[in-house]
Parts: C-alpha cells; sequence; structure tokens
C-alpha cells in the first residue's frame, strides 16, 4: 500500500503553534463540554421529572375499568359491580418481568372537617405495606406514622394540616357519598402527617387503609377503582402496559392498562420535546465553533502558503492538499476530544452521583404535575455523548474545508516568487 | 485530451512563449516570444539580471505557471493545456525544483524532506532510504539526517534541497538560483554534486542565475534581458 506523508505532515504541525493548537483545541473542546453537560442536565431534569410524576404518587403504569376515566365514578370499579379477584390480578401483574410494585387502590371524594374548619378532600384508600414499594409519598412521613387497619386511622398532607390546624392525635370527621346511595360520614384521628411537595395533592388528600375506605363508601373488598404499577425504569411502562394488557383477564368488563405516557401526554410530549433540543443545542454550539476555529485555520493555512506551495510544486495534487488540511483540523479534533472527554466525563459521573443543590438559585419547581427540585443533577445519555463526540469530529473537518480548498488552490510560482 | 507530443523529444523546448502579468493598470512582460530547447544530459545556465524573466522562464517550463501565449514541451509533452492534475503528474514524475529559498518544510527531517517526492511516488521505503543515503554521502549530508531544516545551516539546506529535487530521478532540475545564499566554498561544492548527477545520472540542468561561479560551470549559458533571449552559447 502507498505510503501517505499527510497524518505524518498533519500531526507534527500541531506541534508548531501550540498555543495556537491549544485554543483551537479548547474552542472544540469547551462546546463539547456545553453539548455534553447541557444535555446531561436536561435529561436530569427530564428524568426527575418523570420519576417524581410516575414514582411519588402515581406509578408507572395504571390499570382501571374502562369506564373510569376520566370521570372517576364510584361505581366503576374494576370488574363493575361483580368486582374482580384481585389478588389474582396482583400475582399475574407481580409476575411480569418489568414490574417491581403493584398496588390496589379505591379513591372517593367528599369534605374532610375539623371544628369550623372544612375542605373539599380526595379520599385515597391504600394498601400500606404495598403502597410503600410502589410509590414515594409515604416512605418518610413528615410526623406520626401510616394508618392501622379498622383502627379509623388515616395520614393527611402537610397543607391540609396546615389549612385545617391539625396535627397527629387531632380528629377528623370526613362527609361523602357511599355506594349504595347512603350518606356516609365518620370520624378519623390522624395517625401521620406526609409532604410530597405537590401543593394541591397535600392539600386535598387523605389517605386510609382501603378497607377503611371501602366499607366508608360501601364497596365490597373485591371492589376497587385502580392498581398502579411501578416499573423497573419509566422507559419499560409502554412495553410493560402491552403486556400485561394481553395477560390480565377481567371477565365481567373490560379493562384498560395505560402506561405514563398515555395518562399524562402533556408530560410525555415535553419530555420527548426535550429530548429534540438536545439535537438543537448540540447544532447551535458546533456551529457556533466553527466559525472560530474556521478563522482560525484560514489563518493558519494563509501562513502556510509558501509550504502548500512547495508541495504543489514538488507534485503534490491539490487534493492531496486538501488532505494534508483536513488530516490536520481531524487531529486537532481527535486532541481535543481526548483532552475534553477526559475532563468532562468524570465530572458528569460526579455530578450523577452527588448533584449539588441549586436551592440558593431556585427553590422546588412543579412543571406538569410533577415535583423538580432544586439540583445541578445530570442525566447519561450516551447517544448525546456519541452525537458530540462525532459533532466535534465533524466540526473541526467541516471549519477546515473553506481554508483548505484555498490552500489548494495556491498558484505555486507566484506564491513562490513572494507575489 | 491527451497532450500533443514534441516529435523532436528533447528535455525541454519553448516555441514564441510569451508571459504577462497584469499588475494593477501596467502590463508586465516577464517573458516574451522565447523559443529555447534544452536536449536531454544538458547542463545549461540561465543567465540575466534581476528581472530578465529567468525564474518566471523556469517556472514557465515546470508547469508551475501557464504562458499567455506559445507553448511549452517537457519530456516531449505539451504542458500548455494540462490540467492542475495533469502538471502535478508531470513535475512529480519528470521534474525537479531546487529553489533559492530552499523551501524545505519545517516539520520533515532531513532524511523525510529528501524522501518526500518519492513517497508522492509510491517508491518503496528502503529504495527510498538506499537513495537518499547515496546522495547524502555524495553531498556530505551523513549523520544530519535527523535534523530538521530549522537546525541545518543554509549550505546543508541547499545541498538537501539537491538531494531532494534529484533523489526521485527525474529527467530535468529546475534550479532557481540555487547559489544565491551560499558562500563560495559551499557553491563551488554543491556545483561539483550537481555536476557529478548531471554526468553520473545523466540529468538535465537548467539553472537561472547571476552567479558568474555558476555561469563558469555551465556547457551552455544562455541570456536573457527585459523577457527575451539575447544570447545563447554553447562551449565545448
Amino acid at each position: 500500500m502507498k505510503e501517505s506523508p499527510w497524518p505524518r505532515i498533519g500531526w507534527r504541525n500541531l506541534g508548531r503553534n501550540r498555543k495556537r493548537t491549544a485554543l483551537t483545541a479548547l474552542g472544540l473542546g469547551v462546546g463539547y463540554f456545553a453539548c455534553v453537560f447541557v444535555v446531561g442536565w436536561s435529561e436530569g431534569i427530564m428524568s426527575e421529572l418523570v420519576e417524581n410524576a410516575t414514582s411519588l404518587v402515581t406509578g408507572q403504569i395504571e390499570i382501571h375499568d374502562a369506564e373510569y376515566r376520566p370521570d372517576r365514578s364510584l361505581y366503576d370499579t374494576i370488574g363493575g359491580r361483580e368486582g374482580a379477584d384481585v389478588e389474582a390480578l396482583l400475582r399475574a401483574i407481580d409476575a411480569d418481568e418489568a414490574v417491581v410494585a403493584a398496588a390496589p387502590r379505591v379513591y372517593a371524594g367528599g369534605l374532610v372537617s375539623s371544628g369550623e374548619a372544612t375542605s373539599a378532600g380526595m379520599f385515597l384508600g391504600v394498601d400500606p405495606e404495598r403502597e410503600v414499594a410502589l410509590t414515594r409519598f409515604l416512605d418518610s412521613l413528615v410526623e406520626g406514622a401510616l394508618p392501622v387497619a379498622g383502627r379509623y386511622e388515616l395520614v393527611i398532607g402537610e397543607e391540609m394540616g396546615r389549612q385545617l390546624s391539625v396535627g397527629v392525635g387531632d380528629e377528623l370527621v370526613l362527609v361523602g357519598s357511599g355506594a349504595d346511595g347512603s350518606m356516609a360520614n365518620d370520624l378519623y384521628t390522624v395517625a401521620g402527617i406526609y409532604r410530597t411537595g405537590l401543593v394541591e395533592f397535600d392539600a386535598s388528600t387523605v389517605v386510609m387503609p382501603i378497607g377503611d375506605l371501602q366499607e366508608f363508601v360501601v364497596l365490597d373488598p373485591d371492589r376497587i377503582h385502580e392498581i398502579a404499577v411501578a416499573t423497573a425504569e419509566p422507559d419499560l411502562a409502554p412495553e410493560a402496559a402491552r403486556r400485561l394488557s394481553g395477560v390480565l383477564d377481567v371477565p365481567a368488563r373490560p379493562i384498560v392498562v395505560a402506561s405514563w405516557v398515555e395518562l399524562n401526554p402533556v408530560l410525555a410530549e415535553y419530555v420527548a420535546l426535550g429530548e429534540s433540543f438536545y439535537w438543537i443545542i448540540i447544532v447551535i454550539v458546533f456551529a457556533v465553533a466553527a466559525f472560530g476555529i474556521a478563522n482560525t485555520m484560514l489563518m493558519a493555512t494563509f501562513e502556510r502558503r509558501r509550504e502548500f506551495a512547495v508541495m504543489l510544486a514538488l507534485g503534490s495534487t491539490p487534493r492531496a492538499v486538501v488532505g494534508i488540511v483536513l488530516t490536520e483540523a481531524l487531529a486537532i479534533g481527535a486532541v481535543s476530544l481526548a483532552g475534553s472527554a477526559a475532563f468532562t466525563f468524570p465530572l458528569m459521573v460526579w455530578l450523577y452521583n452527588a448533584p449539588p443543590s441549586l436551592e440558593w438559585l431556585y427553590g422546588n419547581v412543579t412543571l406538569q404535575g410533577a415535583l423538580l427540585t432544586p439540583s445541578l443533577r445530570v442525566g447519561y445519555n450516551v447517544p448525546a455523548w456519541t452525537w458530540a463526540s462525532v459533532g466535534l469530529l465533524v466540526t473541526a473537518l467541516f471549519s477546515a474545508l473553506y481554508p483548505a480548498a484555498r490552500a489548494a488552490r495556491i498558484p505555486p510560482a507566484d506564491t513562490l516568487s513572494g507575489l | 485530451m491527451s497532450p500533443i507530443t514534441d516529435e523532436n523529444n528533447a528535455a525541454v523546448r519553448t516555441a514564441g512563449v510569451w508571459k504577462i502579468f497584469h499588475q494593477e493598470a501596467e502590463e508586465v512582460r516577464a517573458v516574451q516570444d522565447v523559443s529555447l530547447t534544452v536536449e536531454r544530459g544538458e547542463f545549461t545556465a540561465l543567465a540575466g539580471p534581476s528581472g530578465s524573466g529567468k525564474t518566471t522562464l523556469l517556472n514557465l517550463i515546470g508547469g508551475l505557471t501557464r504562458p499567455t501565449r506559445g507553448q511549452v514541451w517537457v519530456a516531449g509533452r505539451e504542458v500548455s493545456e494540462m490540467s492542475n492534475r495533469e502538471l502535478a503528474q508531470l513535475r512529480l514524475e519528470q521534474v525537479g525544483f531546487v529553489f533559492q529559498a530552499y523551501n524545505l518544510l519545517p516539520v520533515l527531517t532531513a532524511l523525510e524532506n529528501a524522501e518526500f517526492p518519492m513517497l508522492l511516488q509510491g517508491v518503496a521505503a528502503a529504495e527510498r532510504r538506499a537513495r537518499v543515503q547515496e546522495l547524502f554521502a555524495r553531498t556530505g549530508m551523513e549523520g544530519l539526517e535527523d535534523r530538521r531544516p530549522g537546525k541545518l545551516s543554509g549550505g546543508q539546506q541547499q545541498r538537501l534541497a539537491v538531494v531532494r529535487a534529484v533523489a526521485s530521478r527525474p529527467a530535468l532540475v529546475l534550479a532557481d538560483e540555487p547559489t544565491a545564499n551560499l558562500d563560495s566554498h559551499s557553491s563551488e561544492a554543491l556545483l561539483d554534486v550537481m555536476a557529478e548527477l548531471n554526468w553520473d545520472l545523466g540529468v538535465t540542468f537548467v539553472f537561472a542565475t547571476h552567479d558568474a561561479r555558476v555561469m563558469e560551470r555551465s556547457r551552455r549559458l544562455v541570456r536573457m534581458v527585459d523577457g527575451h533571449i539575447d544570447s545563447d552559447e554553447t562551449r565545448a
């Protein structure tokens, strides 16, 4: 194979003006870091949004009676009036490879009173043991303990406690409608107080054992409104939902198995939009870098016009001169990539594992119904990193195209004569 | 279109060649109606004062610039109408250049500079090394193989430029003021080398010079004045 002198010349040329080479490489490296960091931070924000939207309260998949949404009628329980074999359903769900937890739920609406103060409330009946495996909002109560079934205990959100001026040990009156048409009311003791950070949820949701709520609204034990399911990763939910749709059998009435993507389409679109912005960020950052590098490369090739003229005079083709400038640009790109990757990746690992707080900059934010904590948490996005690397090398090559074309068109005689 | 072949098959032939430059509104006739034939194996000097058109004529012969009018043949091939790629190929295969300002590639060592045209030709590494070592020995450049041009004296750089020009075994070497930056001793040594190469390898040399030593050593002296040939003298 014919040996080529161009890689050797291109590589050695990097050392001729080290400051300029370093500045050019730095320009590309900063662009690379900006892409990886901004994409990583966006990824972190999106991951936290999805994670909080799906693991704080709701779960990644919800299973309902087909008629339940959007009206959320008390009567539209899974299996209708006949109910369903909840244990069998839970066993089938738990058997799916992507599922890590599942819990049955009952919902009802009503009023919550304490003394003179009254508030509208949503009553959520849960299996406390299964619920803590599924979601996070009951994991660490601000105060008190989880309610015990049969003891007329419940937990409320911190905001509701503040509005009704009640705390652990205080009594609340719940008023609602029973499934049999009766007026339901009873006295409960506040066993604990939770805080999700979602102010509306914390102000309105009363949580009690599922059996207690079924008794309150006069629903049989096999009548539930929802089974919430957690998957190992939010991304696994749509496929797991499709599988569960085929597996779960409720003869009496059709059911709907929906992932968070269907349940919260606005959030799903927001995440998809964020991901599409990654490419816009990469293109903008490298486009800006390209102009700076093209300018530097143009200056570098102009200073070496005489050398290119000599190469052409000695029999190099114009294409070969283009090749040497591009080789040099690629070499700068490779050096820049190595240097910036050596700096960027350890930083990303650190930010991923120990994200610094940004509380000094902003407080908790609720976005698309999900809580976002103020931190510099980043996510890993290997495809974006790969494309940023490709973008860096392409930018280096692209920036050198015009200078290379200029170098190839140098008139050897005029240049060597100093014209 | 294939280049027209020169029936005479001389090393160089020009026929009614003109080169006119336009500098702002002024027209500069650098070469005017020059017809010249250089046979293979000649050791020819183009002499004349600065601005007489010597360098421009060398550039026309080497295909580094195109004539405004007229024709140029090198090794029997008409170069005036060749594409840039064909010209590059012709220079690579047939022509060696020695420039007044050396024009060595600063990032390459002496050895790599000397090998450069052969590398472009695709000559095998062992063959390249053997040719360069032999020429280094003949030009007193032994031991300087790994030095870069910046670490060589003016004389060493000019000898290296000569080695680079002849190592690829061109039929024709065009040398523009090859002794301009050298002292008399170095000039004589360099001329000895070129004369040996001319004699031993049959390489045709055409010099552009106003150095009396070069004129004395040449076997044919073509004097140029104001872009045209004033005299053409062949010595015994």
